[in-house]
């Protein structure tokens, strides 16, 4: 075949996929672009924030290992497990009982549920805040205020992980388990919660991922010394923008992804990624 | 659903199995949202919160020409995001959605990725590119565009650009979701019958895919106009929006009247958007 | 000499390291229906994709009444697809997707109006226009998928699998329907399936594919009576295949040692392992060895009553098995399972087809 005609062969057919790969490593180099230049600005050798980076240093991720870092990363750390593991643990009652029952107030309850989803964080951390205030918990403010509002805003994506895990149960098993002799708590331990194994250990990995993530709520609860790692760089930026700041973004992008691609080597997210974004 | 069990069995109340979660819920999320509404109608005096109804704060807010450009640009905000969501990412799903690459798994989870990333550290990757020493300066001046430098932020259209690339992966999402149900045959029925791919498109694959396409747009929407540290980063004092003004007038201003009000009027958009997308989610489904 | 009205010659697509067609040559003349008939991973499907425009050919040309189309994409070929899932366009009532081509054709309104009308006449769906795809039952679907493709008189209608959806006795009729209003309209048709009964039924022609190749293409009884290959002949109906040796130009030597003289096409050289191919419905179970035609020695097996017909089930000597079908003349079985018969048939109902049988095959 001619040249010309397997150009206008290529053109007449594959060419539309070819403009649209195209646009969409654009759209990509778009997307990921902002995140790699933070990075590679924080290899700087300079004090400032150089992109491309000037002469190459490690000294600003070692600053980012220093304690002014490390507290409040360890402070989300912790306070996104805490958030993991309580917002999961209420939430399984709350998807057991809606997938499982009809009662009145079923609906209220379901709408209960997704609200904290559908408010903009920032309201519900500001009304947490004047909560607080008005009952006097002060003190209460920085981690126990943070969990509080953290588990609020976090419960729905595990109760909607949960509901998609107990969708998935074949419709008899715990008849079958009851025609075999099994109690109620028997077959809600040895054959439900198997199986929504999956469904709770995703809820815990979104929930973990948005407390670990948030700024809106956070800014409004927070205290000197019991500050989320997000907030801080929050504060650092309006000074200036050392390349330390930049390291220490990097590390809060490495935990979700870390954690996530562990949890999808062991158990697998993807069913749930559909299932928890959907909105009503 | 097991229906059948739960009336033949003597059931746990469902309602003592839900009391806990349901309780912290409205305790620590009703309850917060009662007390600023109630806060947005009373009067504020030296930083205190008085017991005084007032239509006051709402009057303030809704007259005042700053406030009002606060809105405005809130509200420009979150229709440009919207619709540049939209344009780009209407294609990167289609892509994703239609690719028969090998490595389609792994180009989902990078449009997705920078989810995972908090909103501060994506939008510090726009501050070097935007700002009057950073990179797009650093390109255009090298490649002769511009004569001098110019200063990209702080910025309406900073925020614009920071909060579509936060917010793509969400109208990304949505609209998969909506052209994942959509028979590639449809497609190719259209060119069948002499559609070339702008008409297939237009007349086929748009009509199919509107409610993910709306509800992608509102998503995004309802995110950007209550977005806080993009607009606060990439913004300044000069250019507020909703977020921040709340931020100022609790965290700075200590007024908590207007930063309820302005809290609630928040709400009240964000709630209005959210029932139209069910609503044209509704009609959509009677298809 | 008028074009044809479809041509492919050398047509060929590779994804990769696989190959989906090998190497197509077919020529469709005006008004015939043509079946490309084959297991699934044939290329059929392919082929069909390619003609259609759906996928760029890798190697080949397409000719379209004369007019070379490989370079065009699917919206300027003149062309009609009936899919197999119908991919009706749900947000549009029947009427407007059968008004769509129509409407990409920019043919005045009235005559739309006009013209979709006769097309759902057609199908038998007369006054269904405004229903919904959700609205209407398979068959129906089925229907004005058809209506959509015809109503813009294309050069060659492309039917993928269209029956497969449809349960059987639809199947049934669907199948006389759509060769009536082929017959009617004239239109070049390629129809696609691996449902050998429909291709015979319906078709003109049947090309018979496997591995992305053509391995047969002919009249349906000239498939079915003269099978080519060992493929076509057992894909097509029910062959007993037995393994043979050829010896002379006239002989054969069975597995089991017997020489049968048989007369030798003349491609096949001696010494070349044969099947002899004799249909079921062609060969006989009797006590005594025939004087003439194909005889070999066996026992009955197994008998099925299946109601219009027997089976026996016969294991040969020389370890193969035989399969006889018989009319059912309402008299009882003459054979019964352990009796010692030979298994019959004329010289006449015997084809010799190249290539023997692998050894151990069950």
């Amino acid at each position: 075949m001619s040249v010309r005609r397997a150009f206008n062969r290529w053109r007449a057919t594959a060419a539309p996929w070819a403009v649209l790969r195209a646009f969409v490593v654009f759209v990509y180099v778009f997307s990921l672009g902002p995140i790699l230049i933070t990075a590679a600005v924080s290899f700087n050798a300079t004090n400032r924030s150089f992109f491309p980076p000037r002469g190459f240093s490690l000294r600003w991720w070692e600053r980012a290992f220093a304690p002014e870092w490390v507290d409040p990363l360890l402070f989300s750390l912790k306070l996104g497990s805490l958030t993991a593991v309580v917002a999961t643990a209420l939430a399984l009652p709350l998807a057991f009982a809606l997938y499982r029952y009809r009662f009145r107030g079923r609906q209220a309850l379901i709408a209960l549920t997704l609200g904290p989803l559908m408010m903009p964080t920032l309201v519900t951390g500001v009304g947490l805040l004047q909560l607080f205030q008005q009952l006097g918990w002060r003190e209460q403010l920085g981690f126990t205020g943070l969990l509080v509002g953290h588990v609020v805003i976090c419960m729905p994506f595990a109760v909607r992980t949960v509901s998609v895990s107990l969708q998935t149960l074949p419709p008899n098993v715990e008849l079958a388990a009851a025609s075999l002799g099994a109690t109620r708590i028997a077959t809600l331990r040895w054959v439900v919660l198997p199986l929504v194994k999956t469904g709770v250990v995703a809820g815990g990995v979104f929930a973990f991922i948005h407390s670990f993530t948030d700024v809106n709520l956070s800014i409004f609860l927070a205290r000197p010394g019991e500050t989320p790692i997000t907030v801080r760089i929050l504060g650092f930026l309006e000074f200036g923008f050392a390349p330390t700041l930049a390291a220490v973004s990097v590390i809060t992008l490495i935990v979700p992804l870390a954690l996530v691609a562990v949890v999808e080597r062991v158990s697998g997210l993807g069913d749930f990624i559909y299932g928890e974004r959907r909105r009503a | 659903m097991p229906m059948a069990m739960a009336r033949a069995r003597k059931s746990i109340p469902p309602l003592l199995i839900v009391a806990l979660p349901a309780a912290v819920l409205l305790a620590f999320f009703v309850v917060p949202n009662l007390l600023l509404l109630s806060a947005s109608f009373l009067k504020s005096e030296a930083q205190q919160l008085t017991t005084q109804p007032t239509l006051d704060n709402y009057r303030f807010l809704l007259t005042r020409p700053l406030y009002l450009e606060v809105f405005a640009r809130t509200f420009t905000v979150g229709i440009a995001v919207g619709v540049l969501d939209l344009l780009l990412g209407f294609p990167l799903a289609y892509f994703l959605v239609r690719t028969k690459s090998r490595w389609k798994g792994l180009l989902i989870a990078l449009s997705l990725a920078p989810l995972l990333a908090s909103v501060v550290v994506r939008t510090y990757g726009w501050y070097i590119i935007l700002n009057r020493f950073g990179f797009a300066n650093d390109v255009l001046l090298g490649l002769g565009v511009i004569g001098e430098r110019i200063a990209f932020m702080p910025s309406t259209g900073a925020i614009i650009i920071g909060l579509a690339h936060a917010l793509l992966p969400y109208a990304v999402l949505t609209i998969m979701g909506s052209l994942n149900g959509i028979n590639p045959h449809f497609e190719s029925a259209a060119m069948s019958l002499g559609a070339d791919r702008m008409r297939t498109f237009l007349y086929v694959l748009l009509p199919l895919c509107l409610p993910g396409i709306a509800g992608g747009f509102l998503l995004v929407f309802s995110i950007a106009i209550s977005a806080y540290a993009t607009p606060a980063i990439l913004g300044g004092p000069a250019t507020q929006v909703a977020a921040t003004a709340i931020y100022n007038f609790i965290i700075q201003l200590l007024d908590w009247s207007l930063g309820a009000a302005l809290a609630v009027i928040l709400i009240a958009a964000t709630l209005l958007l959210l029932y139209g997308a069910g609503r044209l989610g509704e009609r959509r489904a009677t298809l | 000499m008028p074009e044809p009205a479809l041509r492919l010659t050398g047509l060929e697509k590779h994804y990769g390291a696989t190959t989906a067609v090998a190497g197509i040559d077919l020529t469709v003349g005006h008004g015939e229906f043509v079946t490309l008939l084959g297991p699934s991973g044939c290329g059929k499907t392919t082929t069909l994709a390619l003609i259609a425009g759906f996928v760029p050919p890798s190697a080949g040309e397409i000719y379209l009444k004369g007019r070379s189309v490989a370079d065009l994409p699917a919206f300027r070929r003149d062309i009609g697809v009936v899919f197999q899932d119908y991919a009706l366009f749900p947000h549009m009532t029947a009427g407007e997707n059968v008004a769509f081509g129509l409407r990409m054709r920019k043919v005045a309104p009235v005559d739309i109006a006009r013209r979709v009308g006769e097309a759902l006449d057609l199908v038998q769906l007369k006054g269904l226009g405004e229903r919904r795809p959700l609205q209407l039952s398979g068959g129906q679907r089925q229907r004005v998928a058809l209506a959509r493709a015809l109503v813009i008189n294309p050069t060659v209608l492309l039917l993928d699998e269209p029956l497969s959806n449809l349960d059987l006795k639809l199947r049934e009729e669907m199948r006389v329907e759509i060769v009536s209003i082929q017959r009617r309209l004239g239109i070049t048709t390629v129809f696609v399936t691996h449902d050998q009964g429909e291709a015979l039924v319906m078709s003109d022609r049947v090309a018979v594919m496997n591995a992305g190749r053509i391995e047969q293409i002919g009249r349906p009884a000239d498939i079915y009576e003269r099978p080519a290959t060992r493929f076509v002949a057992e894909f097509i109906g029910r062959m007993n295949l037995f393994a043979g040796t050829v010896t002379d130009a006239r002989s054969v030597r069975t597995a089991s040692g017997v020489e049968i003289s048989l007369p030798v096409p003349r491609e096949i050289p001696v010494g070349a392992n044969v099947s002899i191919a004799v249909r079921p419905e062609r060969a006989r179970v009797t006590s005594e060895r025939t004087a003439r035609g194909l005889a070999l020695a066996g026992t009955v097996r197994q008998v099925f009553y299946l109601g219009a017909t027997r089976e026996y089930r016969v294991d040969l000597e020389g370890g193969e098995r035989g399969l006889v079908e018989t009319p059912n003349d309402g008299s009882d079985a003459r054979f019964a399972s352990g009796d010692t018969v030979w298994l019959t048939a004329s010289f006449d109902d015997c084809r010799l087809i190249e290539g023997g049988i692998p050894r151990g095959r069950p």
